[in-house]
């Protein structure tokens, strides 16, 4: 993987800024990994993702469905993978025929399915900072879009 | 008798009605991740245009796979639907061998279908007498590996989606010994599954709208464990 871009952001209005920038960067065939523990804020940075991608849609934690599909820019894919057992779980919902597909995938808790994903991925990590909302975001990845996305965020 | 059949195992969607040995009429949209939107639409077109009534239909074909999982899932729901609701037989066809009965010529036909990952769905065929026949049934292989398993044919006919993404590589290791499908013959089509189906049907081998089912041809989780554990060993 390429060499990690390390990003401090401060609360709600910086998270929301930050996601949109990365989804107007996003196009289709691209794929994002979201990492990060419970109460992260996963969910809430792809909301803004979806913002940047512009999805009108409430966007809401497809943890029980596995998959929410948006219409904006491009068809916006939106996984949450916590509640797989097996890896078998993703090939009964034909998972790949969304990652090799034509739009966004924006996966939650994808470091799970690592293994399954296409090489070239955008990969985000999200950990809590010191302050009460605070976020350390940590961006790594492989491939033209992982490198578009650094260059515009450095 | 009047066979209504679909393929959606790929892409494209695509469905026909044949008559004794006539095409009747044959739809085909190559759009993403539309079948659930658009068949059931394109079999009422095409049955309003020709005149033809669903219970004028006698025979149902459908192809099985492998291919992408949603759009296999999608062409066997619908077929089962309609077969249900006049009781008709339903005949399911390998999508690898319908793609192959595209390409009658004497040589070894060899279609290609991504299956991601440097993957692709495919099999070996031939024609003798007319008929169509299977050296070796529908498999899913590396692409490098199954190149190299087919360099002791002197000449091999490619077609499908895969023959195109991996054309260059095809055409380096094999030059004039490889040739490749046209546009009419290299996509699903649905009037390919319906001859084949028929044939089948006049064999006895059909089915009823419970006991059909598609035919993934997925690792199995065990195959899947024993090639992590070779990577693992650096194999």
């Amino acid at each position: 993987m390429g060499d990690d871009l390390i990003i401090k952001i401060d609360g709600l209005e910086e998270t929301k800024k930050f996601g949109i920038k990365i989804g107007s960067l996003l196009s289709p065939k691209d794929i994002l990994c979201l990492n990060g523990e419970l109460g992260a804020g996963k969910t809430t940075m792809t909301k803004s993702i979806g913002l940047g991608l512009g999805v009108d849609d409430y966007i809401t934690s497809p943890t029980f469905a596995l998959i929410n599909e948006y219409e904006g820019k491009y068809p916006v894919y939106h996984f949450d993978v916590y509640r797989l057992e097996a890896v078998d779980d993703l090939f009964d919902l034909g998972f790949d025929d969304y990652f090799f597909g034509n739009g966004v995938c924006i996966i939650e808790w994808a470091e799970k399915i690592e293994k399954l994903l296409p090489e070239e991925r955008v990969i985000i990590n999200i950990s809590k900072g010191q302050k009460e909302n605070e976020r350390i975001v940590e961006i790594d990845g492989f491939g033209k879009s992982y490198e578009r996305i650094v260059k515009e965020l450095k | 008798m009047k066979v209504l059949s679909l393929d959606t195992s790929t892409l494209m969607s695509t469905c026909a009605i044949i008559e004794d040995g006539n095409l009747l009429g044959e739809y085909s949209l190559n759009r993403d991740m539309s079948h659930s939107e658009r068949l059931v639409p394109m079999i009422k077109s095409m049955l309003a245009e020709l005149d033809v009534k669903l219970e004028d239909i006698d025979l149902y074909t459908v192809a099985i796979g492998p291919g992408s999982f949603t759009g296999l899932r999608i062409g066997a729901a619908t077929i089962k639907g309609f077969a249900h609701v006049f009781n008709k037989p339903v005949v399911g066809v390998s999508t690898i061998e319908g793609l192959a009965y595209n390409m009658p010529y004497n040589e070894i036909v060899v279609p290609l279908l991504d299956a991601r990952r440097n993957r692709v769905f495919t099999g070996i065929y031939s024609w003798e007498k007319e008929e169509l026949t299977s050296i070796e049934k529908p498999f899913v292989e590396d692409i490098d590996i199954l190149l190299e398993k087919l360099e002791s044919y002197p000449s091999i006919c490619f077609t499908g989606d895969g023959a195109k993404i991996y054309r260059e590589k095809i055409s380096e290791r094999f030059g004039d010994r490889a040739r490749f499908a046209k546009l009419g013959q290299e996509y699903c089509r649905a009037v390919s599954i319906a001859e084949l189906g028929v044939k089948k049907y006049k064999n006895g081998d059909f089915q009823d709208f419970y006991s059909l089912v598609p035919e993934y041809l997925r690792m199995s989780q065990a195959e899947r464990q024993k090639e992590e554990r070779a990577e693992k060993n650096g194999n």
